[in-house]
């Protein structure tokens, strides 16, 4: 549980990186002129339908990292098992990624970013464009699932992270409380409106990097530490 | 986009096949080619005011969230979460699964269901059939568990294979489109709207609307849309589409501007010359539509097969689940079923060929080639023969003074009486005299009393003496005396094909001019480009032997037939073709139109008017003989593209077919290997349009830009055959 609940946290911590994008989108759905309670279902369906996207990509990443275990190691790893060399292999790739993306929340990776950035996001965004001034109550959810594909570092390297646990359930479990992190930032965007400071988003991006960091190095260490037991005491509660 | 004719798809511009589907966006009715066209057209250019882009966002969206979580929820039933104690919260996932999957299915299932119906109405079964029916059983199979309180529901993997589905239809047309981004010039003539000014007010009007001596203004960065004369402004212009050579013409008062010349860098005021619909841009256009909106032989093969293989298939699927079913529960055996259904949707077969020749047809229409149907593009790959006609194609089709043998007078003069004469006749070679001696710088004499004589040659005085010009035959009627020396000169040069002038005065033969029809700069290399293509090269010629044979050196084409007639020129083509198989004319598309109809592929160089005339299936741009070799590379590697496209849509259906049939494969897999291998094909078919521009820097001697506009301007010659002036 201890690990989920780390997730959660970064994932609470890097929402204020969301907030430059997803949070201007989540600004724009506005409130509903039916009434607060009308705002509120607005945005939960907004939210529920870029949860579910994060989750499904968990869901993908996690199996993506089965896969690729279960064709080297012919064993399906699990997160309290002992770790064989694939499993390792991943975290160590994984890892790296990580860090990797953290870096580039510094500002020190500006290719890699790019890099990430570019890839079909034009389009989605051009669509995403068109559901915002949709009346239609089923305009926020469909919003939602597109923006959750929007290419995003921070979703990214949750992804990745998701991948490392070489399981579609642990990964799915990995996005949600990734996805569950941000949800508090993006509805107070959506209910308050933009409030905090340019300076603070900064600081935000500062936070997401840091934790992003020290997962990747966690994630990292887990691959290249000998001891399966410090492994298994460090994501202690994780489903089996 | 009205303008476009209806048989080809609004988004990616391919033809409109079997899929067809029509919308109306934007208020304009739209049709394209497949699902996936649709979705992308309007997530590109649907306005978001737009109810319809919106509406199908959102379908698509809430599709995509319905799907996403009976995924997820799924996979956690996979992980035997409800096993055990908490068995009693089975059937209510289940019944949850259901009421998430019902409205998932309409959403992305609508499209499949209707096109499938309106086919069915037809009398035909197309591959979304073979979707609806997968789709569908799997989905009544787990109502029926559902309702039945079994263990296993596949309400995912009914929804999942939509949405692949979905998503594989939608990134394909991406794909496409961006290989119809290079068509989309070609195809504006009509639809593109000019700045016209009428008296100081400047409005925006649709290029056909436009008539002679109308002004318009055209802003760098634009396509001129008319032919017409600058009367304001200097820029240079791009005139590749016409010409087939990217290269700046500079442009200033007065200089001639064409249609679909890209004005580079200053603004132009023009005046047009012509109707807008009349131009030879307008003629590409049309003809690139035209040739789109055809289907090639290989793509009726395809269709065919596509045809037949969905019967094929659905029995195939069949047998399939019949047999399975004895060794393994029903509802697995029903899952292999769908994987084969899912797996062996040809829809790659059938976008093997049109992508990769709207590409090829598009390339060359770019630089000025116009090819009139994917089939011609087929066939010139498949040329193993190349028959040349001599005048006009390999030579410049004008006569040049080539010699002047003088008998005590000077060249100068020669000429300068000549020309004198010669200017009052409108005989093709009178003409070549009087240039001769412009290009000298030399005064006419002038010259009174002329009269033509007709077939001797021209009469007149000059100086107080009688002057004459032409064959032998008015030398011999007027009696003029002729030295023996120049006599034998002027046998042997007509023994060797050349056109001989005598010029007299004074009762005395002073010169012989000996005119020819000299071969163009480029032949030469062309042809040896050709050849080192493994090309066998021949000319086939109506004119005499010596004349032929000596063209046919220069240029270096060994085998030649000559003082051939039309259908001599067809039977010899006949009796190549039997050696040969497939084989091309290349002519001027003026004298031998039968002969370049009855060839496998008729090559037209620079002939507009042929366009109309639908003789020739190829038609190179003015000037555009030293393409040949390049167009030819086009059109193999078309063919190769096609070729591998249809072998891997094969390879891989069939593999994969095997797969599914033997329950390797995973319905949802299959579902996505069957998008990637669409995908693969755009891949392979975009290749194309990397293909380098023909290189026009081997040609010897060409001139640069600096005034050939202004030079064929005062030589009174239409600007469209320039570039065989130029060189002529």
């Amino acid at each position: 549980m201890t690990y989920y609940l780390v997730i959660f946290a970064a994932g609470f911590a890097g929402s204020f990186h969301c907030l430059g994008m997803c949070g201007g989108f989540a600004c724009a759905l506005g409130r509903d002129p039916r009434g607060p309670a009308a705002t509120v279902g607005r945005h939960l369906l907004y939210n529920a339908g870029r949860l579910t996207t994060y989750c499904f990509l968990g869901g993908v990443a996690g199996a993506l990292g089965e896969v690729w275990c279960t064709s080297r190691g012919l064993e399906v790893p699990t997160l309290n098992g002992s770790l064989d060399t694939a499993q390792r292999v991943l975290a160590i790739t994984a890892g790296l990624l990580m860090i990797l993306m953290a870096l580039q929340f510094f500002g020190l990776l500006q290719g890699f970013h790019r890099v990430a950035v570019g890839f079909g996001g034009s389009t989605l965004a051009v669509s995403l464009r068109s559901l915002l001034k949709s009346p239609s109550p089923a305009a926020p959810v469909a919003f939602g699932v597109f923006n959750g594909f929007l290419p995003c570092p921070l979703v990214y390297a949750f992804a990745v992270q998701a991948a490392s646990t070489a399981g579609a359930l642990p990964g799915i479990l990995v996005m949600l409380s990734f996805g569950l992190g941000t949800f508090p930032a993006m509805l107070m965007m959506g209910g308050v409106g933009r409030m905090l400071a340019p300076s603070w988003r900064q600081r935000g991006v500062w936070l997401a990097g840091s934790f992003i960091l020290l997962l990747g190095l966690i994630t990292l260490g887990r691959g290249m530490l000998p001891f399966a037991a410090h492994v298994h005491a460090w994501a202690g509660g994780s489903p089996g | 986009m009205t303008a476009r004719s209806d048989n080809l798809c609004s988004h990616c511009l391919l033809p409109i096949g079997l899929r067809a589907m029509q919308r109306k966006v934007n208020g304009e009715d739209c049709a394209f080619c497949c699902y996936g066209c649709c979705i992308a057209f309007q997530v590109k250019h649907g306005k978001s005011e737009e109810w319809e882009a919106a509406w199908l966002l959102i379908r698509l969206g809430v599709g995509a969230f319905l799907t996403m979580n009976i995924m997820l929820i799924s996979l956690v039933l996979y992980a035997g979460t409800f096993s055990g104690a908490d068995a009693w919260l089975l059937p209510w996932i289940h019944l949850l699964l259901w009421i998430f999957a019902t409205p998932a299915l309409v959403i992305l299932g609508e499209p499949y269901l209707r096109e499938t119906w309106a086919h069915a109405a037809q009398g035909r079964v197309t591959s979304s059939a073979l979707v609806v029916l997968g789709v569908g059983a799997a989905y009544a199979y787990s109502i029926f568990a559902t309702i039945e309180g079994s263990e296993q529901v596949y309400f995912d993997t009914a929804t999942m294979v939509l949405m692949l589905f979905t998503i594989g239809s939608y990134i394909e047309a991406a794909g496409r489109a961006k290989a119809a981004r290079d068509l989309e010039p070609l195809l504006a003539a009509e639809s593109e709207c000019a700045t016209v000014v009428d008296e100081g007010t400047e409005s925006r009007r649709p290029v056909r609307d436009i008539g002679a001596g109308m002004l318009v203004r055209v802003k760098p960065g634009e396509r001129v849309p008319v032919d017409g004369v600058v009367i304001e402004g200097l820029s240079h212009t791009d005139e590749a589409v016409i010409t087939g050579e990217s290269r700046q013409v500079a442009k200033r008062v007065g200089s001639a501007v064409i249609a679909g010349s890209i004005n580079l860098d200053g603004p132009l005021l023009i005046q047009s010359s012509g109707a807008g619909s009349a131009t030879r841009w307008a003629q590409i256009c049309r003809s690139v539509r035209d040739a789109l909106s055809r289907r090639s032989p290989i793509q009726r093969i395809a269709d065919r097969v596509v045809g037949v293989s969905v019967p094929f298939v659905l029995i195939l699927g069949g047998l399939t689940v019949a047999y399975w079913a004895q060794l393994m529960p029903f509802d697995q055996a029903l899952l292999v079923g769908l994987a084969v259904l899912v797996v062996a949707c040809p829809c790659a077969v059938g976008l093997a060929a049109p992508l990769a020749t709207s590409l090829g047809i598009g390339r060359l229409a770019r630089c000025g080639c116009l090819v009139r149907d994917p089939g011609t593009l087929e066939a010139l790959a498949r040329t193993r023969l190349l028959a040349f006609d001599k005048t006009g194609t390999l030579t410049s089709g004008r006569s040049r003074i080539v010699g002047i043998e003088s008998d005590g007078a000077g060249t100068d003069e020669v000429l300068a009486r000549a020309a004198g004469l010669e200017r009052h006749s409108e005989h093709g070679l009178a003409h070549a005299i009087t240039m001769a001696a412009a290009a000298r710088g030399l005064e006419p004499v002038v010259t009174s009393d002329v009269r033509a004589v007709p077939g001797r040659g021209i009469l007149g005085n000059a100086d107080g003496q009688p002057m004459a010009a032409g064959n032998s035959a008015l030398m011999g009627d007027l009696g003029w005396s002729l030295a023996p020396a120049l006599r034998e000169r002027a046998r042997s040069l007509e023994a060797s094909g050349h056109s001989v002038i005598y010029v007299g005065w004074a009762g005395r033969v002073h010169a012989v001019l000996s005119l020819d029809d000299t071969p163009l700069p480029e032949a030469h290399s062309t042809i040896e480009k050709l050849r080192s293509l493994g090309l066998h090269v021949t000319l086939l010629t109506g004119d005499l032997a010596p004349a032929a044979r000596r063209v046919a050196a220069m240029v270096g084409i060994e085998d030649m037939q000559a003082c051939l007639s039309p259908e001599a020129k067809r039977a010899a083509l006949d009796q190549y073709r039997q050696s040969y198989e497939v084989v091309a004319m290349v002519g001027d598309g003026l004298n031998d139109g039968p002969v370049l109809a009855d060839a496998d592929v008729g090559i037209a160089v620079g002939s507009a008017t042929d366009l109309a005339r639908e003789t020739a299936s190829l038609v190179l741009p003015p000037g555009g003989l030293w393409m040949l070799p390049w167009v030819i590379a086009v059109a193999r590697m078309v063919r190769k593209t096609i070729l591998t496209n249809l072998m891997w849509a094969f390879g891989y259906n069939l593999v994969a077919l095997t797969l599914a049939v033997l329950g390797l494969l995973q319905p949802v897999l299959a579902a996505a290997v069957m998008a990637s291998s669409s995908l693969l094909l755009v891949v392979n078919s975009l290749r194309l349009s990397r293909l380098p521009d023909p290189a026009p820097s081997a040609l010897p001697g060409r001139l640069p830009s600096a005034e050939p506009d202004s030079v064929r301007r005062a030589l009174g010659v239409p600007v469209m055959s320039g570039p065989a002036i130029e060189r002529g």
